[in-house]
């Protein structure tokens, strides 16, 4: 018998990088001739017409085969991950990273857990999957040091979708209200988190806004009221920065379009990140990209972003009033960004990790 | 203007230029840097910072496992069925909650039988984190000057990033850079790294092993150590060695800029070697430790010393009193300290 379904696990279908790539993947699957279904331990209400289903369903209401090839979509510790540890059929993680703990330490007891339980879990699947796929080289040392033997990478798949979603006209109207008083709009898009490092933008905004007084921050990302949220806002305030500095939690996809359609520059100080999905959206949104030279970063940019190390808040300031005001630096990164978007499109990561798939399949 | 003219590299080192500029023209004052730390720092929970002592005051604290279980719901049928439940298996519950709650408890006993342990060793040896704040605040007084002839000509022909591991004033690293070298330095000391930033120097405010923890492997083609090789204990110093090793790309060169051990307290330095929780290595320890890492070649060149006079060839007994004087020169008057250069397998 032949592979007939390439399956895939996830430990959670939410709002996110993990989730889209999962469904990407899936719809390439099931264009590649495969069956193909999303089994999850959790739902979240905005995704439900996803058609993910629970994890519990494979090997009853969806029927299992010992020649199926299951991939499960490694971001945290999941219960999961214990499922497929009890199943046979042929397994490949795609690994998205796990922060390291120190960036939780007093900041996020409860997810420190949920990683030390990941890296237990990820050791176990080294065991007894067949293949590793990681979305970075960076990504692929992990899965190296976890024991997986046969890896490989396969960038993320960026979903076009959200690359092209027309902006919510209001917020829009407001951003663009907002600019009117003048002033350069950084972006960062993230989950607000101690890796991301988005104490270090308010830094490098305080020191910024010496040359740019009405410059404006945007940190948009979930997680915004946990208490690195909560320390950003008393931070920002402290630094008289409480109207400049905005941090409007997660977004929708519109939401999402209107930041990047009313931002100047795209700046990152994370500290870790294994593939880090909002520089190819800042990208396509033709947006000049500044960031510290870290984990995946580099790798994902390419020569599509002005990298900066040491990332003090002076180094980044500087680098982000370059690119403002140098209209040759600034058209140089917009055509690079073009250009290294094109390389990270479907059309070109689609087939990088069907190819990895094949591998495992039964012919 | 075409795209192509744009050289992003150059951009970055233009970048880096008017940082230095702006630093040393008292525009971006490092002390700036660390009031936005400080000030971050009030905002962060108290565990990020908190004492060994309090930690285990939580530890403690968190070690109790409730054994009451939940039954609240919002839906009256849930709740129900939660109480049910609740009566049915509480047993096992309290059964299980009292294990764990032993288990913590006994790993936090033999935590603050660890750390009083720990408390009566540091009460009774001195407390090295005291130390070495207080040794923090001793201007070095060893003169680069002595070794920096030797320093840069053991550099010299490197291309790519030479790291200058403690830079101190600035005055080595200043002195790489003029002989076109492109060096950096890492300093832990805030005012000595304000001095050698305020010449528009490239420093980074951190410690030696810290700052090579952070460099990717093979990114330096140079690496200068000094000072705290001097002070660090034994372990300390293997693992700087390790991390030198790592960060060097292949035929990079390392270089060890030393107070020879047997100098190390006389004269100018003896406020820091008292304070100092290690003591300068042998020239020949450097030397096993970085072959055992890759660094077949190395040379030595030797500072200062003040030989005695050999007594006259025809003199009687000539060769055992110039044998003798020999030694006695090694111990109480040999070199003050070296230069040791070792270059990476290609």
């Amino acid at each position: 018998m032949s592979t007939r379904a390439i399956h895939q696990f996830v430990p959670v279908v939410e709002p996110g990088a993990v989730a889209s790539h999962t469904r990407v993947a899936r719809d390439l699957i099931r264009a590649a001739g495969y069956a193909s279904e999303i089994f999850t331990a959790e739902v979240h209400p905005a995704c439900r017409d996803w058609g993910a289903r629970p994890y519990r369903d494979y090997g009853r209401a969806v029927p299992a085969h010992p020649d199926d090839v299951l991939v499960y979509q490694m971001a945290i510790g999941s219960v999961v991950a214990d499922f497929l540890l009890g199943r046979r059929e042929r397994l490949v993680v795609n690994h998205h990273n796990l922060t390291p703990l120190r960036y939780f330490d007093g900041w996020e007891p409860v997810a420190a857990g949920g990683v030390v339980w990941g890296r237990h879990q990820l050791r176990a699947l080294a065991g007894r999957a067949r293949l590793g796929i990681a979305v970075s080289a960076y990504n692929e040392r992990d899965l190296a040091d976890a024991g997986f033997r046969t890896t490989t990478v396969a960038p993320f798949l960026v979903d076009p979708r959200a690359l092209t979603h027309a902006p919510d006209p209001d917020l829009l109207a407001r951003l663009r209200a907002a600019k009117e008083h003048g002033g350069a709009d950084w972006l960062f898009v993230g989950r607000i988190a101690p890796n991301k490092a988005q104490h270090d933008l308010i830094k490098a905004l305080a020191v910024a806004r010496r040359h740019d007084p009405a410059a404006r921050l945007h940190l948009v990302g979930g997680g915004a009221d946990g208490r690195y949220g909560q320390a950003l806002r008393r931070y920002a305030d402290a630094l008289g920065l409480a109207g400049a500095v905005s941090l409007p939690g997660g977004v929708d996809a519109a939401g999402l379009a209107a930041h990047y359609e009313c931002a100047d520059v795209f700046v990152s100080a994370s500290e870790h990140e294994g593939f880090c999905v909002p520089l190819v959206e800042a990208m396509a949104h033709d947006l000049p990209v500044v960031a510290h030279a870290a984990a995946a970063v580099p790798e994902t940019l390419g020569d599509a972003g002005l990298l900066v190390d040491p990332k003090d808040p002076f180094t980044l300031a500087t680098a982000v009033r370059r690119v403002l005001t140098d209209p040759r630096v600034r058209t140089h990164l917009v055509a690079r960004g073009r250009a290294r978007r094109e390389q990270l499109a479907l059309e070109r990561t689609g087939p990088v990790f069907l190819d990895a798939l094949r591998t495992v399949v039964v012919p | 203007m075409s795209d192509e003219t744009v050289d992003i590299a150059r951009v970055r080192a233009e970048i880096a230029a008017e940082v230095r500029a702006r630093r040393a023209a008292g525009e971006y004052p490092a002390s700036l840097e660390r009031e936005l730390d400080e000030l971050f720092a009030r905002f962060a929970p108290k565990e990020v910072s908190e004492s060994l002592g309090d930690a285990l005051e939580r530890s403690e604290e968190a070690a109790a496992i409730a054994p009451e279980i939940p039954v609240a719901s919002n839906n009256p049928l849930f709740g129900l069925v939660k109480r049910v439940l609740a009566r049915l298996l509480g047993w096992y519950h309290v059964f299980v909650a009292q294990q764990v709650t032993a288990a913590t408890v006994a790993v936090n006993h033999v935590l603050r039988r660890l750390v009083d342990k720990v408390t009566r060793l540091e009460r009774a040896t001195g407390d090295a984190a005291r130390a070495r704040e207080s040794l923090a605040r001793v201007v070095p007084t060893r003169d680069d000057a002595s070794w920096e002839d030797a320093v840069t000509a053991a550099l010299r022909g490197v291309t790519g990033r030479v790291l200058v591991g403690e830079c101190g004033d600035g005055r080595l690293l200043a002195a790489l850079s003029a002989a076109g070298l492109d060096a950096y330095g890492v300093e832990p000391r805030p005012e000595l790294a304000e001095t050698a930033l305020a010449q528009g120097l490239e420093v980074r405010l951190d410690d030696v092993p810290g700052h090579l923890g952070t460099v990717a492997p093979g990114d330096l083609a140079g690496i200068v150590l000094r000072g705290c090789v001097e002070r660090m204990p034994a372990g300390e110093l293997v693992a700087l060695a390790d991390l030198a090793a790592a960060a060097l790309a292949p035929g990079g060169r390392v270089v060890v800029a030393s107070t020879a051990p047997p100098a190390w307290g006389r004269e100018r330095t003896e406020v820091e070697a008292d304070l100092a929780a290690g003591r300068p290595l042998h020239a020949a320890t450097w030397q096993h430790l970085l072959a055992e890492r890759g660094f077949p070649n190395c040379a030595v060149t030797t500072i200062g010393g003040r030989p005695l006079e050999p007594v006259a060839a025809g003199a009687p007994d000539a060769d055992v009193l110039n044998a003798n004087l020999a030694r006695i020169s090694d111990v109480l008057f040999g070199p003050d300290a070296y230069v040791l250069v070792a270059t990476r397998d290609r």
